[in-house]
């Protein structure tokens, strides 16, 4: 007799966004009563699989299988009607309604009649039943807005399993959880495997991966690197084949930093619960990396030196010509010659009613104004050899920004800070882009650093700052924890400081 | 600060010229040199108001209490003039009173943070009225000096004072919108707040002039009011705001910020203003001529989305 199928299996998945593979050729198996952990860096297509397993996104070839027959999913409504619900990092609920009409919307029980009239208590009995099955003991009746975050990840999975879920997928479902409250939910989930429950979690905690998980599965650059027993793989195997081989040397190089003079200083920056102690200097011509997973308080560094968020202590400086300047806010970050490019380009970047030459202009440089006025012909010349430098593709200054590609619409961002820029802030200044504008972005930030302009770059994606930095810093829930240069760091050494797996040497 | 495609700025123009046409040969009356200037001064106190919704309504608010602040203005203007205060200083205390009540305006949304400019100019809305009432003791304020009328409701070299007075504040708002830091401040602010204030623009500075400046348009609508009704009644401007959010929107400005001309906003209130002369030309009732305009916004509107789908999928 052959064995019985696995519960949910993927062959051979492949999906791609334009030119660019997101999967290729990756095949799962998760069996009942299994926690299977996915792993990878960001960008190592996570979440691209999470969406076609949860029905959210259709694969370009390849095959699904429930229980060993071909399934297809065309949306998530029919994921849920065949067993596959997903748990998202933010509990998608609505915080004014109860937490039993939350764990029944969509499948309230309701009496006879044309009213409709919902069955007050069947719904309050059906939501019990479901956190019963967690062992926990949430009030059904509280508004989900006042509930704490740990109990709203757990009405999410009880309404997954309201919806007769036997398969759950969960998207880090820990990121925003204090220790103990981690350790209740791995408990609650424990409870779920021993119930026949098959888990597929994701989550970027490496130990927490290791104490609940069955199997693992590595996934980078789209491509299933490895499936394997989760006891057979070592923390550090784990985390080389999540990160991969030696980045090709030409990536690397880079020319040395042609100053030694710091031209930003942060002294224990803080920001209570968010950001702890962040001191760092940046010298001319420097470039530093600051590493980290999401949520380590990257963006919020940067933002904090920038003066767009508030802090609760600290000092920020940077070197002018008349001496060292200090700065709070973000009209004085800008006189000082601090510049920021955030992370999400569309949110917080652009100007998308506006052209190009309007959204280089936004940062008006002190020689663009008179007495209120604008000087049309300085702005224009401004954002002329803007385009010019950084070779933005588009027909002209007064075309609408939102028609650019996404490396030309960073560019654009970018091209607010050539002029009357001492340091420059990066939040992610690669994301959404593609290869051969990345590569040019790069090349973008290193001649600004060879003509004395220091860089503090932030990414989600290692390999980009080794190829990019001088230095990194390294960040974990909001401190720095470690400081490598560049000879020094290893792509394996900066994500285990990230994930917490070793705890940083002095450097 | 988006220079839209000439021909995309040609729409609304192109309305206004259509319905000439269509009036033109509907009426005899219609294309005279007199009901022209009529038109002009009907819609000139609209137009005014226009010019200070479209201000604010190109940082993605909106402001409602305008029409009220007409009315606690032009009480406050009368009140001075009938109390022996000359016209000149009564007019600038109103003009200064309708810029305080908007920077208030403004300072409920930057201050008091309160969640959207609907709310606390839906507020102001009945507190002005409220207090225009008060002032007034519910009646009009009759027995304005003589020269007032005749100065601010008359007209220079042939042409109605009320258009010319329009015509400057068209000039000015134009410039100040096209030329100056400030204006193209707010358009950046509309557009995308959090990326002007990653620019350095003092968004809630600007904001609260956004909101000062469109109390002071309903402060200056107040003073040709008064003069063209040559008193000050208490519940005048009432429902004003919404014509004017009309004139805005049929002038081609997004609801959602950063785009808006003054051109345009002309053009959407010359349409407003000849539609209801040419319907009152041709005896069509008050009663359709709000049918009309209804139906005219709304597909002002739908004409503007089909033009954005185009523009994108182009």
């Amino acid at each position: 007799m052959t064995p019985a199928p696995p519960l949910f299996e993927v062959r051979a998945l492949t999906k791609r966004f334009g030119a660019q593979a997101a999967l290729e050729d990756v095949s799962l198996q998760v069996a009942a009563g299994e926690v299977h952990a996915l792993a990878g860096e960001n960008g190592a297509g996570k979440s691209t699989l999470m969406a076609i397993l949860s029905g959210a996104l259709a694969p370009d070839e390849g095959t699904i299988l429930w229980e060993g027959r071909p399934v297809v999913l065309p949306d998530v409504r029919a994921a849920q009607a065949l067993g596959v619900s997903i748990v998202h990092q933010e509990p998608q609920l609505v915080a004014s309604l109860s937490v039993a009409e939350n764990i029944g919307l969509g499948r309230l029980p309701h009496r006879a009649g044309p009213l409709r009239l919902v069955d007050a208590r069947a719904m309050r009995a059906a939501a019990r039943a479901a956190l019963d099955r967690l062992g926990v003991a949430v009030p059904v009746d509280a508004a989900v807005g006042a509930i704490g975050v740990a109990q709203r990840q757990l009405v999410a999975i009880a309404r997954a399993l309201h919806f007769g879920a036997r398969l759950i997928i969960l998207d880090e479902p820990t990121s925003s959880l204090s220790l103990g409250e981690v350790e209740a939910l791995l408990a609650s989930l424990r409870g779920l495997r021993a119930r026949g429950t098959a888990l597929v979690y994701i989550s970027h905690r490496l130990e927490e991966l290791r104490a609940i998980a069955d199997r693992v599965t590595v996934l980078r650059d789209g491509r299933v690197v490895t499936t394997a027993p989760m006891a057979d793989l070592s923390q550090e195997a784990l985390i080389a084949a999540m990160s991969g081989r030696e980045l090709a040397a030409d990536l690397q190089a880079g020319p040395p930093p042609s100053g030694t003079e710091p031209r930003l200083r942060v002294r224990d920056l803080a920001r209570a619960g968010r950001l702890h102690a962040i001191t760092l200097d940046v010298r001319e011509g420097e470039i530093v990396g600051l590493a980290g997973l999401m949520g380590s308080g990257r963006s919020r560094a940067l933002r904090t030196i920038f003066g767009a968020d508030a802090r609760d202590a600290g000092t920020v400086e940077v070197r002018a010509d008349e001496g060292w300047r200090g700065v709070r806010d973000v009209a004085g970050a800008i006189a000082a010659g601090l510049g920021l490019v955030p992370e999400d380009r569309r949110a917080l970047g652009l100007v998308f009613t506006a052209t190009v030459g309007d959204n280089i202009g936004l940062r008006t440089p002190p020689s663009g104004r008179r007495w209120g006025f604008l000087r049309p012909q300085v702005l224009r010349a401004v954002a002329e050899a803007a385009v010019a430098t950084l070779r933005i593709k588009t027909r002209g200054i007064d075309d609408p920004v939102r028609t650019l590609s996404g490396g030309n619409q960073q560019k654009v961002v970018l091209g607010r800070w050539l002029r009357d820029t001492r340091v420059l802030l990066l939040d992610e200044p690669t994301r959404g882009v593609d290869v051969s504008a990345k590569a040019e972005i790069h090349r973008h930030l290193r001649a600004l650093a060879a003509s004395g302009m220091a860089l503090l770059v932030a990414s989600s994606e290692i390999p980009e700052l080794l190829a990019l930095c001088d230095r990194i810093l390294v960040m974990r829930q909001g401190r720095v924890v470690g400081e490598r240069t560049r000879a020094q760091a290893t792509p394996a050494e900066i994500l285990s400081l990230a994930t917490g797996a070793t705890e940083a040497r002095a450097s | 600060m988006i220079r839209t495609p000439w021909w995309q700025r040609l729409a609304p123009l192109l309305g206004l010229f259509l319905l000439c046409v269509v009036l033109s040969l509907a009426s005899p009356h219609f294309l005279t040199v007199d009901n022209l200037l009529n038109v002009l001064r009907q819609s000139a106190i609209n137009a005014i108001l226009a010019l200070g919704q479209l201000v604010v309504i190109i940082t993605a608010g909106i402001d409602l209490s305008i029409g009220s602040v007409v009315g606690l203005t032009i009480v406050i203007l009368t009140l001075l003039m009938r109390h022996g205060v000359p016209a000149l200083p009564a007019a600038l205390v109103a003009l200064v009173v309708g810029t305080l009540i908007g920077l208030g305006n403004g300072l409920l949304l930057t201050r008091l943070r309160l969640p959207h400019p609907f709310i606390s100019t839906l507020g102001t809305l009945n507190v002005a009225r409220g207090a225009a009432l008060l002032l007034a003791g519910g009646v009009p304020i009759s027995g304005l000096p003589p020269g007032f009328r005749e100065v601010v409701a008359g007209s220079l070299l042939g042409v109605p004072m009320p258009v010319v007075i329009a015509g400057l504040a068209y000039l000015v708002t134009h410039v100040f919108l096209s030329r100056t830091v400030y204006g193209r401040d707010l358009y950046a602010i509309g557009g995308n707040r959090e990326a002007a204030r990653l620019c350095g623009i003092p968004v809630d500075r600007r904001l609260n002039l956004a909101y000062a400046l469109s109390g002071a348009s309903a402060g200056l609508a107040a003073i040709v009011l008064a003069a063209r009704m040559n008193s000050g009644f208490p519940l005048a401007g009432t429902g004003a705001e919404l014509d004017a959010i009309a004139a805005v929107i049929i002038g081609g400005a997004s609801f959602f910020g950063g785009v808006g001309t003054v051109g345009g906003t002309l053009i959407g209130a010359l349409i407003i203003g000849f539609l209801r002369n040419g319907l009152n030309l041709l005896d069509v009732s008050a009663f359709w001529q709000m049918i009309v305009i209804g139906v005219v916004i709304v597909v002002a509107v739908w004409i503007d989305v089909l033009r954005q789908r185009v523009g994108r999928t182009a």
